[in-house]
């Protein structure tokens, strides 16, 4: 059990090289620590698999297969928006356009911040620059010209 | 035999017959014949051996050195306040072995005997001696030195991993999550355990070639990213191989249950199909190819299977 313990220091607390005297290196310490006997001690020294969302659900697939949908949806709905531009095209396109951000953007969140407060603070802010964007979008669509008819114009500049 | 750790010296007498003994148990030679043909062979080698040393100084001609240099990483974790720093060894190819790993090998026997790396089995099957190479992940053995000298080799130890000292790093996380996986055949019936073999058929063990070759050398893992970022919580590219290794194999019950381990937004869906993991496999083998696979079938396997 002491050598857990101290595996466990040890990994949290990276490596200072104090940390590292060659009895620290030598396989006794894990040998010692039979790991038939704590196979729940051995893994959680690891953080081996997030599965706090798991638990049966399907969460995670789920939300991989959507992507792909709303992908390839996105793609099919550039060339319609171009060939039949109206009120259908421009909200289906704010809609579209707005969810594949807000979960691409969400990936990148995911990846690089890490800290539980920091992540609930830029989730909160993804889901507010989301909300802004499909606002924003819904408004330019109902009191403007709308989405297509603004790409056509930047065009025709 | 001679012991494995024997034959760290270049050109060693020993690695001809090394190579002999090898081919007659290739060819299936009997254990005794190839015993007699190694005694009379060790004495034929041992004096051809001291005739060519003694003969060597009259007959050869020295040709110019061919120095090549070598930065390699030095950290010493005894050394209190020890910095890493890349140290410069000066290596004359003509009297060094063709790869890496005898490069790494010559320094420490000749030069620098605090120079510390794995290796094991020196001809890529172990996967002890995974590093970064001039820039990409690779087994040191496998690897031909740079024979343009006016370059220097760079040898670091595998990206983003906790170094234990010099080219060795920490693989306990690596493992740990190997063991997550269960990487053995499970099955839901085990009454019928030992009694006979479990058969597959000639496609169903087809589709294991490419993801049993794995050698766990973790140059993938580590060359990857999303590794970098959360190798914690991601299970990484050679990990996940493996998973799918199991997941795919007919004998094995545990499908479903595999896939419903990865549902969370960590263990694989890090992945983002950046492929360094293929690019760098030293096996030529797709981890890539398998997570995207995983992905497919994370999408349409049954729950109901849970249960059963």
């Amino acid at each position: 059990m002491a050598a857990v313990g101290r595996l466990s220091w040890y990994c949290s607390r990276g490596f200072a090289p104090f940390l590292l005297k060659r009895n620290l290196l030598t396989r006794h310490q894990i040998a010692a620590v039979s790991l038939q006997h704590y196979p729940a001690l051995w893994t959680s020294q690891f953080h081996i698999s997030a599965n706090r969302h798991a638990g049966g659900s399907k969460a995670a697939s789920l939300h991989w297969t959507s992507e792909r949908v709303v992908s390839v949806v996105l793609l099919g709905l550039l060339p319609a928006a171009y060939f039949y531009p109206g009120p259908a095209a421009d909200y289906s396109l704010a809609a579209a356009l707005t969810l594949h951000g807000h979960w691409g953007l969400g990936q990148v969140l995911t990846d690089y911040v890490h800290g539980d407060l920091k992540v609930k603070l830029a989730n909160i802010g993804l889901f507010g620059l989301s909300a802004v964007t499909f606002a924003g979008l819904c408004y330019f669509n109902y009191h403007d010209v709308g989405i297509c008819k603004a790409v056509a114009m930047l065009w025709s500049l | 035999m001679v012991p494995r750790c024997m034959l760290d010296g270049w050109p060693n007498p020993n690695w001809s017959w090394f190579a002999v003994s090898r081919k007659m148990l290739c060819v299936g030679v009997p254990l005794k014949r190839i015993c007699l043909a190694r005694k009379l062979f060790g004495h034929l080698q041992g004096s051809r051996w001291a005739q060519r040393a003694a003969a060597a100084p009259d007959t050869r001609s020295t040709p110019p050195p061919r120095i090549k240099k070598f930065a390699v990483y030095r950290w010493d974790p005894d050394k209190s306040g020890d910095k890493p720093r890349m140290q410069a060894y000066d290596i004359d190819l003509n009297t060094c072995g063709p790869m890496v790993l005898d490069a790494l090998i010559k320094i420490k026997n000749e030069m620098d005997g605090t120079l510390t790396f794995r290796r094991s089995c020196r001809e890529g099957i172990c996967g002890s001696c995974a590093m970064n190479i001039n820039g990409g992940n690779t087994l040191a053995c496998t690897t031909k030195i740079d024979t343009n000298l006016s370059k220097v080799s760079k040898i670091y130890p595998l990206p983003h991993m906790y170094v234990v000292k010099d080219l060795v790093p920490d693989l306990s996380n690596f493992y740990a999550q190997y063991r997550s996986i269960e990487p053995y055949l499970k099955k839901k019936d085990e009454s019928q355990q030992g009694k006979e073999q479990y058969l597959q058929s000639v496609e169903d063990r087809e589709r294991l070639d490419g993801l049993y070759e794995c050698i766990l050398c973790a140059c993938c893992s580590t060359s990857c990213p999303s590794y970098w970022w959360n190798g914690d919580k991601y299970l990484g590219p050679a990990v996940l191989m493996q998973a799918y290794r199991w997941m795919i194999d007919s004998r094995d019950d545990f499908t479903a249950e595999r896939l419903a381990k990865l549902q969370d937004p960590f263990s694989l869906y890090r992945c983002h199909t950046i492929m360094n993991c293929t690019k760098t496999c030293p096996k030529g083998l797709n981890p890539g190819k398998a997570i995207a696979e995983i992905k497919k079938m994370m999408a349409t396997y049954k729950d109901k299977a849970i249960s059963a």
